[in-house]
């Protein structure tokens, strides 16, 4: 809770700090008016004042941060001194057990702990206090230090307003490195174990191998029957049900964007936006009982009906049911960008004598393109990615095959079930859940690239 | 909006404060086995009610998942127990061994495995040799020879049979129930063929290959390892027969019947004794180091194994656990008081 | 001429009315398939509304509460209150002495029942101990087989071996109903309680907090960090090598499997930063990790659609680039941003695949009461619940699952609500 009262402070000191950097500024400003440049401020006295106010938080915050970060391993190495004799002749691990039961003993007196140890409790409890209070200290000097050097440098030409902006772009930049970041743990997190996979596997068998059947054996004293990892099938099955899914998702929700955004009356289109929304936020569990348990068989049944072989796992109803649940990715950010097409435009197009609709196809549509497009995009990447409905409706089989009605398996689905399998963590069965999860990015990746190439080729700017 | 998003970021910086960083866990932390689970939950339940220690918390990550969390260290940022519907693997005991974790194996219990179909469709009857027939890969041909399977309907296996064509959903080859049940089953049905029993006896491995492989072309479906999702089915189609644990078949009496194996129906009898013979101990591991260290981790142990849960009334039972018998459970207690841990062979 | 004019005319329109007719039947499309959902849900649900109660004669005889006479509140509490609560319901029916039958009779009661009474009478610091000696009528839950057959889950007319109820405990029930000793409630527990692995006193409570908690996480990280990124790459950055590199890290992340994400905090936030298994904190910052393309993808396309004409006009008269963005551009480009926002909470809020590489796919009965308290989130809940094999679970998931579409549609108009704030044209 201290560190609540600390950043509360911290907070104070920083709005603090941008009414004194307002003030001094406005104190600044000279008497005499004059268009004269140097009888100006340079800045406006708000820049100032947020100028005081960054040099005062950021470098706290950070430290702060720093702090968090190095807390527990400053208290666990005083805790390992305040041990003394009774730390000697244990192992790593036995002293890092015997000082999480003395923490669990500070935390809560009720947690039992040896009598003799109950001074070291004592002494750690005190440990944490003053360490918590030291830190403390130091980062509040810390902003008010800031706070000091940051406002003295305010002065009538001083361009506070190019630092503050300079500032808050590193800051825009830093958060968007944060995508790369994660992407790079993305990777990192998949490639250790991709590369044991391609130690056993061969890497040519996994990427054109056309037969996918890790039933390889589970215990010591057995035989694997016949483990092949051909991953073909894998991939067609995860481009079949997400092309299923975009055949539903894309006309439905592009023709539910062009009508709530200029058909609909107003009421009806803030009643339906939010509707439709809620489809993306159905549990993927449940769309995935659905599809299995309701969609399925009725696709089965009219199967029969019309003479068609339809598999009870077939990939039609997991994509239809896919599909569905992606129609607000692109129907409300469609129509996000449809309704933000200038209304000069719609005008323009009206003056001339177009029809409504031959104004959304020829002069909406190509307008918002660029948007629809990453809209679509987004979709099938969601779609590619959707793990609990496969699992549930289309099943494990991995079926080589553009046929709708039969069973398809995906990328999610094989590496869900092989990572929370029973087998062992090390055997090529779950490791190939890491390389299909590497595999698939470096291919939604090449994707992408080609996507941006297309995007960039056609994106306009009106007005 | 410029104010809430002021206020978004403020809030934003203030989250790692929330992780309080001299954390000490004094709860117990389970992980494994999604088929033990259902049990060890039960006993987490009641032992956090019926004792002054905090529930324990228990996760359903898989056996693999989860040995490979229980083995990587000792200390409070790793779990306790372990659930296995497998013996740990020599591999994963040495990760353990190497991380300075001694495990006590502690066997549970069983879980019968059942062949199940909805209701409204034809009981089947079945041995192990016609399981065999029906779901191998390869099966021996009229000459003795390996041939892919040529059964499509289960009349094909035998005229007794009902003429619906061979329908089975089963757990993948990551699932243990998948694992007990071809051992049990199919390399049982195996070897009551005679070529198959003489290939035993030349090339073991051979024979097992064999025997272990089911067939691929859409007469068993991979269906997952939520055995709930596979009843469903079952009802939704009645043609259909599936393979799942036998709390699910109780449960489900009054939608789903279990086929008799061998002359066995799978009811809690028959499987406590032996005559249905399809079913899989099931174990927990548990680290002997951390048994003095997190509250309430050996009494955790002495509830699971005490007469209010295994006895014959006990609860674990009603939830469709199949009991150790008296020997076997004795010795599992003694195991435990000694802590005798698992060492390599 | 005119003719061929009119005809053409015509044309149009009939095109024009086609075109229209589309659009309806897009989105009656799709929301006639949320009503089919709802509507299915719901009627799945409601038997997990009510739970049905059982009047028992309870002694509390000191014997088997308090046999040292002691009247310490931790002894008592360890006493075995289920087996007054179980001699209670054979008092009722002194015919029954079989052993087997027994069984059958206990089973109409909760095993939960004596826990329950427990926690009642020694709720307080010092309870008084006046109870013990007396014999008191208490209403008990029954088990989630007989609550079932009072809902009429399990119905009689199918034969007994396919019932798990049998025509004796059936005999039993209809005696207690005719003596007024059974009775439906409201089940509020449903609210109040955590997980368990008995359906009647199994909760959402649990589950909802560790949403809660879970989802203020996700949206403190993601939304502020998306909208940011998107500002910086649609209108700081020039077009360069490595803002195309960073765009094409962003919409490929938004098509990496969400179990990844759950690996990746695995190794992150857990290995390296050894913040506890099980945290809303964690999976929160997991989450936000996966909605954090989504938002930066819809607010750059919102961004992408605000009018040069606004930026210019902006510079023209003197404000500098940040002014531009933060007075006139931004606020321009919220509904999108918003719209992103909804969404990718949306789907946070009904991820389960990435929390289980975390530690919250798991069996948690406690209520967390703060943000590294071991919890699981309301998808979690049920998918554990679907995969339990107890059949009073069904209704109890199809509930779980309206709590959080309950949960949706507030965040959603909460959105919706700013986002109509900002909407316009121009």
């Amino acid at each position: 809770m201290s560190y609540l009262t600390l950043f509360a402070f911290l907070i104070c000191t920083i709005i603090i700090g941008y009414f004194i950097g307002n003030r001094r500024a406005v104190g600044m400003r000279p008497a005499v008016k004059s268009k004269l440049p140097e009888n100006k401020l340079h800045s406006l006295p708000g820049f100032h004042g947020t100028y005081v106010a960054l040099w005062c938080g950021i470098p706290s915050l950070l430290l702060l941060f720093a702090w968090l970060f190095l807390e527990p391993s400053i208290l666990s190495a005083m805790l390992g001194n305040a041990l003394g004799d009774a730390g000697i002749g244990l192992s790593q691990d036995q002293l890092e057990l015997l000082k999480g039961s003395i923490r669990r003993a500070a935390q809560n007196s009720q947690n039992p702990i040896d009598d003799t140890l109950l001074p070291v409790v004592e002494s750690y409890k005190n440990i944490v206090n003053s360490t918590g209070i030291g830190g403390m200290v130091v980062i509040g000097c810390g902003a008010i230090i800031g706070l000091y050097f940051s406002q003295k440098k305010i002065a009538q030409r001083f361009a506070a307003r190019h630092r503050v902006e300079k500032i808050f772009s590193i800051i825009m930049l830093l958060s968007s490195l944060v995508a790369v970041l994660t992407t790079f743990g993305v990777v990192v997190s998949l490639i250790f174990e991709t590369i044991r996979f391609f130690g056993m596997v061969s890497f040519t068998e996994f990427l054109f191998g056309l037969h996918w059947s890790p039933q390889i054996a589970l215990r010591d004293d057995q035989v694997a029957s016949s483990g092949s990892f051909g991953a073909v099938p894998i991939f067609a099955g995860t481009l079949l049900i997400t092309a299923i899914a975009m055949v539903i998702a894309v006309p439905i929700g592009l023709f539910s964007a062009i009508y709530m955004s200029e058909y609909a009356s107003p009421r009806f289109r803030s009643w339906a936006k939010p509707l439709l929304e809620i489809l993306a936020g159905i549990p993927t569990v449940v769309y995935g009982f659905f599809a299995a348990l309701s969609v399925a068989p009725m696709l089965r049944n009219w199967g029969v009906d019309f003479g068609l072989e339809i598999s009870s796992e077939s990939a039609l109803a997991a994509g239809v049911v896919m599909g569905v649940m992606i129609i607000p990715f692109v129907s409300s950010l469609s129509d996000d960008v449809i309704n933000a097409v200038p209304q000069s435009l719609r005008d323009g197009s009206y003056a001339l004598g177009a029809t409504r609709g031959e104004t959304i196809k020829l002069v909406l549509l190509p307008a918002a393109l660029p948007g629809i497009v990453s809209s679509v995009l987004l979709a099938t990447s969601r779609a590619i990615g959707e793990t609990m409905i496969v699992v549930m409706a289309a099943g494990l089989a991995a079926n080589l095959t553009a046929n709708p009605f039969q069973a398809v398996t995906t990328v999610t689905v094989q590496i869900l079930t092989l990572l929370v399998g029973d087998q062992e963590f090390d055997s090529p069965k779950t490791l190939a859940a890491f390389a299909l999860g590497f595999v698939l990015f470096i291919i939604t990746l090449c994707l992408n690239i080609l996507a941006l190439k297309i995007v960039n080729k056609y994106r306009e700017k009106y007005d | 909006m410029n104010k809430s998003i002021k206020l978004l970021a403020v809030a934003a910086l203030a989250l790692p404060l929330m992780a309080t960083t001299s954390f000490a866990r004094d709860q117990i932390q389970i992980v494994g086995s999604s088929t033990v689970f259902p049990f060890s939950s039960l006993v987490a339940e009641k032992f956090g009610k019926s004792s002054s220690f905090n529930t324990p918390v228990v996760e359903s990550t898989g056996t693999g998942g989860g040995m490979k969390l229980f083995c990587s260290g000792i200390g409070e940022g790793h779990p306790d127990i372990s659930n296995a519907s497998r013996r740990i693997k020599s591999s994963e005991l040495e990760a353990c061994l190497a991380a300075g974790i001694n495990p006590i194996e502690i066997k549970v219990g069983y879980d019968g495995i059942v062949l199940a179909n909805s209701v409204d469709a034809p009981a089947f009857e079945l041995t192990k040799q016609q399981i065999f027939l029906a779901l191998a890969a390869k099966v021996p041909g009229p000459d003795g020879k390996l041939i892919d399977n040529p059964n499509m309907t289960w009349s094909d296996i035998d005229a007794s049979l009902p003429d619906v064509k061979i329908e089975v959903l089963g757990p993948p080859p990551t699932s243990g129930t998948r694992d007990a049940f071809v051992e049990l089953a199919m390399e049982g049905g195996a070897k009551k063929f005679e070529s198959l029993a003489a290939l035993r006896k030349e090339d073991k491995k051979k024979f097992q290959a064999v025997a272990h492989s089911l067939r691929e072309d859409g007469a068993f479906i991979e269906a997952g390892e939520n055995d709930n999702l596979i009843v469903q089915k079952l009802k939704a189609n009645p043609a259909a027969l599936g393979i799942f644990g036998f709390s699910f078949l109780d449960q489900n009496e009054d939608s789903i019947k279990g086929a008799i194996i061998n002359g066995a129906a799978p009811d809690f009898d028959n499987i406590a004794d032996g005559s249905y013979g399809i079913s899989r101990a099931l174990y927990y591991y548990v680290k002997k180091e951390h048994m003095d260290i997190i509250p309430g981790l050996k009494e955790y142990n002495e509830e699971f194994l005490s007469s209010k849960a295994m006895g014959e009334d006990g609860y674990l039972l009603e939830k469709g656990l199949i009991p150790l018998t008296e020997a076997e459970l004795a010795e599992v207690v003694t195991g435990l008081t000694e802590m005798k841990t698992v060492s390599l062979k | 001429m005119t003719n061929l004019r009119a005809a053409h005319i015509k044309k149009r329109y009939a095109a024009e009315r086609r075109f229209k007719m589309y659009g309806l039947l897009a989105i009656m499309f799709a929301l006639g398939f949320l009503a089919i959902m709802l509507v299915t849900i719901t009627f799945r649900a409601l038997p997990a509304f009510s739970q049905t109660y059982v009047k028992v004669d309870i002694e509390f005889s000191e014997n088997v509460i308090d046999p040292d006479g002691a009247r310490e509140k931790v002894q008592i509490a360890k006493a075995d209150f289920q087996k007054i609560v179980r001699d209670g319901i054979y008092a009722l029916f002194p015919e029954v002495t079989n052993r087997k039958e027994k069984r059958k009779l206990k089973k109409l009661i909760s095993s939960e029942a004596g826990y329950h009474i427990a926690r009642v009478l020694l709720a307080d610091d010092q309870p008084d101990f006046e109870f013990i000696g007396t014999k008191q009528s208490v209403w008990v839950k029954s088990s989630d087989d007989i609550d079932s057959f009072i809902k009429g889950l399990i119905r009689r007319d199918v034969d007994e071996s396919r019932r798990r109820v049998n025509d004796q405990q059936i005999g039993w029930v209809d005696q207690l109903m005719a003596d007024g000793r059974i009775e439906k409630r409201f089940n509020w527990d449903f609210f109040k309680f955590g997980d368990s692995r008995s359906p009647e006193d199994a909760g959402i409570r649990g589950a909802v907090v560790g949403s809660f908690f879970t989802l203020i996480i996700t949206l403190l990280l993601s939304f502020p960090l998306g909208v940011l990124a998107a500002v910086y790459l649609e209108e700081y950055s020039k077009p360069s090598k490595m803002t195309a590199f960073i765009e094409v890290n962003i919409n490929n992340l938004a098509a990496v499997p969400s179990i990844v994400f759950g690996l990746l905090g695995l190794a992150l936030f857990l290995n390296f930063f050894g913040m506890p298994r099980s945290a809303p904190l964690v999976g929160g910052m997991v989450l936000s990790l996966m909605t954090l393309p989504t938002i930066i993808i819809t607010t750059r396309a919102a961004l992408k659609s605000v009018p040069p004409s606004i930026r210019e006009a902006a510079l023209g008269i003197g404000a500098s680039k940040m002014q531009t963005v933060l007075h006139h551009v931004l606020p321009l480009a919220m509904p999108g941003a918003l719209t992103g926002a909804i969404i990718g909470m949306a789907r946070a809020l009904g991820e389960t695949a990435p929390l289980l590489m975390i530690g919250m796919v798991a069996f948690i009965v406690d209520v967390p009461t703060g943000f590294t308290d071991p919890s699981t989130v309301l998808p979690v809940q049920i998918y554990i619940w679907a995969d339990s094999p107890e059949r009073a679970f069904e209704a109890k998931m199809s509930a779980a699952i309206l709590v959080l579409l309950f949960f949706l549609v507030i965040m959603n108009a909460i959105a919706v609500l700013l986002r109509r704030r900002y909407e316009r044209r121009w």
